[in-house]
């Protein structure tokens, strides 16, 4: 979009829309946006029309095809969310076994790149090699092709290919460090990506004929799908994202192309420190408030969350001690075990392995927890094994505190951890060097489940930073904050 | 046997007993945990009973129970976690009894109910009672301490406590194979099982089904000692559609699990158990999710034992640098770490123990105990 179309169809949107009459704020944006690309190609005729097909159709029209069309994107970018079941056999082909699953995605991969294709064609292509995938897997019938068929749904994050299309290096860098784990929690990962978009968005530069608002999207489409790749997207990525595509497609398209840059970098770095940041030190106040001297607080690997809520009570000279339990594949809790102990003065931890929960949990006061995303039935998606220690406390009648931000939660309804989970990779995976490592034989799989579901019946209560509210109230917050959107 | 012709005729103390070299050499195995698994320890105290039994001088039944016990205490004292020991003294013990009454009684064998209880009433229609009636004919008369010849007692009585021992030690080596016989009832086609660590029990019961029945088994590794991976390794090499998953797993999977089989270390006298660390957590999560929780093992784990202690299984701690290796740096100084060995299962957490000898409710397990051994022994 070059500057002088910029400023020039000022008046225009705005004489069609008030020709039209009756058209809310909202819709007079969209429409104005969609207008002003049309009018630009009115305008100059020369160098082609933008959309002729999409010119003869009415505003509510368009509209309709607009969000069908991001819907069609939505569900092509999360495998694991989207509910369509043809999706989820196409993540079948993935969860095959290492054997399988190395040709399959490869045909994934094939499928899914070409920034041309429409979306719909790019799901269709998918499914395609997802059945091919679930054919090529043997005689059926077979015991261990029945076993794996079960788990067959479970996102893998697959090596990091060879890259199709126009990636920016900093998502591939990002993409790498996803696929390894060096980023890995959903604050951290969100942070990453948005930052990386920054950048993405800062080096992008408009095509001739197009604007910011409608192309810009279309450019990092390919940069998602990527990020994808490397590991499933997390509910907060997907948030932000969403978040980011409203913000996109609202720019005012009368404004210089780095000044819309600028304003969309500068709305990301709200984003980051109203949802995040002052959120997380909300919650570290209203989760604090909670903790007392000689209390035991018993946590579950490492929330980012609830790391700084343990420090920042103990700055405050709260005197009390901490129970991490950790558990394989991640192990994380040593992390922060490892920050616990070296503040000053160290807090006093005991660190025990999930089995001997049940020997620890008597002497506790609270458990901390954090969420990867929270459904809106008030359900707790997270790190495999919170449900357990959720569970116990439960059965120990010991409070259980989720520490979450709202940016976090997840309109649809989880039932359980099956349904949908990621698998983690096995070089990652902490099987200790011993002998005892069993190989792999035909009949023997190793899972290593990333994420389980935590009932709203096991939580006491979620500490958002618009304060602490019972899981069963979860649906109503999103509301609360006028929002018909998360 | 020699040392008739050194020592006086005296009966053997049970401090002597208790202090031979045999004795010696398992306590010591024992209390280093060179003996691993309830069912090797069962079967060495048995060898080392027998042995001390063989060589024992004693001219009355008290003299022999003593020497037992003295014995048994020392075992048991040596590795007060192994309860197979002193479960499998105590059993010595009860048919030493028995066969004494019997022996002693000729024929008259239904003198043995005396002593009037339910537990004995329920008894009588018992297989393994008749086994050891028809044994006895043999012998009619036995005199205790017969002063011209004090030996007489041993030599008559000897010969079927060694056949009662050879019973015991034939129920110890058959145990997984009776354990698993029904197993097919237990599980039907496509069923996925959930099964954590390793317990050889478990593991022949579920081979036994896989004759008959295709199924899945989903092994939790069970941290510290990560032995779901032999089992997992176990089960896969037999053809079992097997998969190998952490412990933070079990709640998320449990919701496509039909049935979870553990195995127990030692079953208390209230239908509780003693069972690996991680079993109380996979059990719990089961009954959250309303799945039945089946325990396999022999009745040689059956223990005159309650737990009222508290929620550390059996008081009974692993080494902490498995849990929190030395490789860890200095965190090793600051931090406590637990890893206990065992967890304490509530019954009401157990839906039925699939034993050597039938199915029983946890409810039934006291009728079981009564059955096994003599009130009198449950305190060595």
């Amino acid at each position: 979009m070059s500057p002088h179309e910029s400023s020039d169809p000022i008046p225009s949107p705005t004489k069609e829309t008030s020709s039209k009459g009756g058209s809310t704020p909202h819709q007079r944006q969209q429409g104005g946006s969609g207008a002003g690309g049309s009018q630009g190609g009115d305008e100059n005729k020369a160098s082609g029309s933008s959309a002729p097909a999409q010119k003869s159709m009415t505003k509510a029209e368009r509209r309709e095809l607009q969000e069908k069309q991001r819907a069609a994107k939505a569900a092509a970018k999360q495998p694991g969310a989207a509910p369509a079941a043809k999706d989820k056999e196409g993540g079948g082909g993935k969860g095959k076994g290492a054997r399988e699953a190395g040709s399959t995605h490869t045909q994934n991969r094939a499928s899914i790149s070409g920034p041309g294709e429409s979306s719909s064609s790019r799901l269709a292509g998918r499914d395609v090699a997802g059945d091919a995938g679930i054919s090529k897997a043997g005689p059926p019938g077979d015991d261990p092709i029945r076993g794996s068929r079960i788990f067959a749904h479970f996102g893998l994050p697959k090596p990091v290919g060879n890259i199709k299309g126009d990636i920016h290096p900093a998502i591939i860098k990002l993409g790498l460090l996803f696929s390894e784990f060096k980023i890995c929690g959903s604050n951290a990962r969100c942070i990453a990506t948005l930052t990386a978009f920054k950048t993405v968005i800062q080096d992008y530069t408009t095509p001739a004929h197009s604007t910011l608002s409608r192309h810009l999207m279309t450019h990092l489409s390919p940069q998602i799908t990527h990020l994808v790749s490397a590991r499933p997207m997390s509910t907060t990525m997907g948030n932000a994202i969403r978040q980011l595509k409203l913000e996109i497609s609202g720019s005012d398209i009368d404004l210089p192309e780095q000044d819309a840059k600028d304003t969309l970098c500068s709305k990301i770095d709200d984003y980051i420190r109203d949802r995040i940041i002052i959120a997380d030190e909300v919650i570290q106040d209203l989760a604090g408030k909670k903790i007392k001297d000689g209390d035991v607080i018993l946590t579950y690997a490492r929330s980012s969350v609830v790391e700084k809520v343990l420090l920042s009570a103990h700055e405050e000279g709260k005197r009390f001690s901490v129970i991490v339990v950790d558990s394989r594949p991640l192990l994380e809790g040593k992390y922060l075990l490892r920050k616990l102990t070296t503040c000053q003065p160290p807090i006093p931890c005991t660190y025990t392995l999930l089995p001997a929960l049940p020997s620890v949990i008597t002497e506790v006061n609270m458990v901390l927890l954090g969420a990867h995303a929270l459904c809106s039935n008030g359900a707790v998606y997270s790190r495999a094994g919170t449900a357990l220690v959720a569970m116990l406390a439960k059965n120990h009648n010991i409070p259980v505190v989720v520490c979450c931000e709202t940016y976090k939660f997840n309109d649809t309804v989880i039932l359980d951890g099956f349904s949908k989970n990621e698998l983690a990779p096995k070089d990652i995976s902490n099987i200790s060097k011993d002998s005892q490592t069993p190989l792999l034989t035909p009949n023997l799989e190793i899972l290593n489940p990333l994420y389980d579901l935590t009932p709203p019946t096991c939580i006491t209560a979620v500490v958002t930073e618009v304060g602490l509210i019972p899981p069963n109230s979860i649906s109503s917050i999103p509301l609360a904050l006028g929002k018909t959107s998360l | 046997m020699t040392h008739g012709h050194h020592h006086p005729p005296q009966p053997l103390s049970p401090e002597e007993a208790a202090n031979q070299r045999i004795v010696e050499v398992l306590a010591s195995k024992l209390r280093r945990r060179q003996v691993v698994g309830s069912r090797a320890a069962a079967l060495e105290t048995l060898l080392v009973l027998r042995q001390v039994i063989a060589k024992a001088r004693f001219w009355n039944i008290d003299q022999l129970v003593a020497i037992i016990r003295a014995v048994g205490r020392r075992l048991v004292d040596a590795q007060p976690n192994e309860h197979a020991v002193g479960n499998t003294v105590r059993k010595v013990l009860h048919h030493i009894r028995e066969e004494y009454h019997t022996a002693s009684k000729g024929a008259d064998t239904t003198a043995t109910s005396k002593n009037y209880s339910i537990a004995k009433f329920v008894l009588q229609g018992q297989p393994r009672k008749h086994v050891t009636t028809q044994r006895s004919e043999t012998k009619a008369t036995l005199k205790e301490n017969d002063a011209e010849d004090p030996d007489s007692f041993a030599r008559g009585l000897k010969p079927v406590l060694m056949e009662a021992i050879q019973d015991v030690l034939d129920e110890l080596e058959t145990v997984y194979d009776n354990v698993s016989k029904n197993a097919k009832d237990h599980i039907h086609s496509d069923e996925i099982i959930l099964t954590i660590g390793m317990s050889k029990t478990v593991e022949a019961f579920l081979k036994a089904a896989a004759h008959s029945r295709k199924y899945t088994v989903i092994v939790a590794e069970t941290a510290h000692r990560y032995g779901g991976r032999e089992m997992a390794k176990s089960l896969s090499s037999t053809g079992i559609s097997t998969f190998l998953v952490p412990d933070s797993s079990i709640y998320a999977l449990m919701s496509r699990v039909n049935k979870v089989i553990l195995g127990a270390h030692a079953i208390l006298a209230n239908g509780g158990m003693f069972a690996i660390t991680g079993s109380l957590l996979a059990v719990t999560a089961a009954r959250a999710h309303s799945t039945p929780v089946v325990v396999c093992a022999g009745q040689f784990k059956l223990t005159p034992l309650w737990n009222l202690y508290h929620e550390y299984g059996a008081l009974d701690f692993g080494d902490p640098s498995k849990v929190l290796g030395f490789n860890e740096g200095d965190l090793v100084d600051k931090v406590d770490v637990v890893n206990p060995y065992y967890d304490y299962v509530r019954p009401e957490l157990i839906d039925a123990f699939i034993t050597n000898d039938g199915d029983h409710p946890p409810s039934s397990v006291y009728r079981l105990l009564k059955e096994t051994y003599d009130d009198e022994d449950n305190e060595l």
